[in-house]
């Protein structure tokens, strides 16, 4: 659980490039560097689907599985729902994530 | 230029509501201050995921650090508001004096404390700030009995993460059942059983009496009738409620415990507003008003004052919702329990996986659901569309709950 890695936020502004903490989540790590567009009312409680994201362009086998709860919440979030979508409170930092991107959805902002 | 806009309280309300003012375009200055010597953080994990060490300070924040210099807002750490003078609007802090043009009042709620012989007593506490925390991690770590007081959520919570630590944990509660205002009796009886399945004793009925100790030390508790339980720790769990010790001078409205406040949060006195916690207010389900505890209501309620200060449209009012975290439970609630509501159960006890519905005139008013997260974003749904429902559909688990909406 240490040692950081760079992942990268897609947003409407263009492509922010941050360090993340290994072990924190990859909303805890929009949060921590001021990435817009990622609210995280609910604190990472997966109830708020405030930190919705798009994985179009992470390797799947990277991410946790989804929990069915996760899945539930996402049916109800704002943005339009993709086979991509994913709430970045559950997704996990680790070292294979180097350089992936997370795209956050446009209606977030 | 005007004097600047001051929010007294950096938590969940005030920073919300500056993050909204930027967002909607203000430009004055403001002035953001905490009593706290930490960036404001998410409260909720300190009973949870904080409390348990799975998260850490920076893993809790509720914006990073450049937020506030970003969007420039004058972020004043450790510097308490001691008194206000809203003739001449100006207040005075630890850094020194300072005047506003528009002051809202975001304080929150303080930790109710029990009053009883003892409780000078070490290694007796209250949990509502990172600070309370990092008093009691340690001896919550070092101790074997540890006695709950008040069987709230705050309270329960802390009983799972000790009860998982492998403590012998009580639970005294006043009470005949857990929460009884804010749960139906079924939930309520629930969360007890799974606990005691965790090896939580309760006591209800229990009228506290007294800590006993000897040397500064807690060794036990005693009850009204004589029962004696051994401790050596205890948390005080017997509610918040509003901290108004700066406020009252100020000849504000108050009611419920609270600062009288509009939909928009607007108090009796012009440009003094007052949001979160320590505000009491009509909402869209209860049509009196009363003090809401919870997240959702602390940012939606600050959404609705930075709306009314920029003169732009209120957001649409939202349906209360809550939740609690306790073991692998996830106990989430849509609206508000209401006496005589009708309840239906829907899913399967046993299974820990279910919702309590609460109807009136077949309309849902509020939802209590165990690990059913689906029910729980729709309960949020038709609440707020007052839809009547289908009651067989609805008790029917198998059947998705938007699907429930009665045919006309
Ligand atoms: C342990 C715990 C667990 C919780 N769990 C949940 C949960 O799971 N879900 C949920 O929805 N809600 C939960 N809550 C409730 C939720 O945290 C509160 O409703 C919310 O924090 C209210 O926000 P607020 O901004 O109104 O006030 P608060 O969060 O109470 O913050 C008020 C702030 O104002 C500061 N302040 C007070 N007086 C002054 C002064 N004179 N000068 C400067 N600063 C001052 C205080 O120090 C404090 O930092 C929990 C609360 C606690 C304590
Ligand atoms: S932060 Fe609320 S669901 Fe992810």
């Amino acid at each position: 659980m240490s040692g950081t890695v760079t992942i990268f936020f897609e947003t409407p502004q263009g492509l922010r490039e941050v360090g993340a903490k290994i072990g924190a989540s990859v909303m805890e790590t929009a949060v921590m560097n001021n990435v817009s567009g990622i609210e995280a009312e609910c604190g990472g409680a997966c109830i708020c689907a405030t930190c919705h994201v798009y994985t179009d362009k992470v390797p799947q086998e990277l991410l946790q599985p989804m929990s069915s709860e996760e899945d539930d919440m996402l049916d109800m979030a704002t943005a339009e729902r993709r086979s991509t979508s994913r709430l970045s409170c559950q997704l996990r930092v680790t070292a294979e994530l180097e350089n992936t991107v997370f795209i956050i959805p446009e209606s977030q902002f | 230029m005007s004097a600047p806009i001051v929010i007294i309280g950096a938590s969940h309300g005030g920073v919300q509501l500056a993050a909204s003012l930027r967002q909607l375009g203000c430009e004055d200055k403001i002035i953001l201050y905490s009593a706290e010597d930490v960036l404001p953080y998410h409260r909720p994990p300190l009973s949870k995921a904080f409390l348990s060490g799975e998260k850490d300070l920076d893993q809790i924040l509720l914006r990073g650090p450049a937020f506030y210099e970003d969007h420039g807002i004058d972020l004043r750490l450790s510097d308490p508001v001691t008194s206000i003078d809203l003739t001449t609007r100006r207040l005075a802090a630890r850094s020194g004096v300072q005047n506003f043009s528009r002051l809202i009042l975001a304080t929150g709620s303080k930790a109710r404390e029990l009053k009883a012989p003892g409780s000078d007593l070490q290694n007796i506490f209250t949990l509502r700030s990172l600070g309370d925390v990092l008093r009691l991690k340690q001896a919550m770590l070092d101790a074997r009995d540890i006695v709950i007081i008040g069987g709230g959520f705050i309270g329960l919570e802390f009983a799972s993460t000790a009860a998982k630590l492998g403590k012998n944990v009580t639970v005294i509660e006043a009470r005949e059942r857990l929460l009884m205002r804010a749960l139906p009796a079924s939930v309520g009886d629930f969360l007890r059983d799974y606990h005691a399945g965790h090896n939580v004793q309760f006591h209800f009925n229990a009228n506290f009496a007294e800590f006993e100790g000897a040397d500064g030390k807690l060794h036990a508790i005693r009850l009204a009738d004589g029962t004696r339980i051994k401790a050596d720790m205890a948390l005080v769990g017997i509610g918040g409620e509003a901290d108004l010790a700066l406020l009252a001078p100020l000849g504000l409205n108050m009611i419920a415990g609270g600062i009288e406040v509009d939909e928009f949060g607007r108090t009796s006195i012009e440009d003094v507003y007052a949001l979160g916690d320590v505000a009491a207010s009509a909402n869209m389900l209860v049509n009196e008003p009363m003090r809401l505890e919870s997240v959702q209501n602390a940012v939606d309620q600050a959404k609705a004052v930075a709306a009314h200060m920029l003169g732009q449209d209120a957001p649409a009012p939202v349906v209360p919702w809550f939740w609690t975290d306790q073991y692998d439970l996830k106990v989430q609630m849509a609206g508000l329990s209401r006496p005589g509501a009708v309840q239906t159960i829907r899913g399967d006890v046993e299974g820990n996986a279910f919702s309590v519905l609460e109807t009136m005139d077949g309309r849902l008013v509020a939802l209590f659901s165990i690990n059913r997260a689906a029910d729980h974003m729709a309960a949020r749904r038709l609440i707020a569309e007052g839809a009547p429902l289908d009651m067989n559909l609805a008790a029917d688990a198998s059947v998705p709950l938007m699907k429930a909406v009665a045919k006309p």
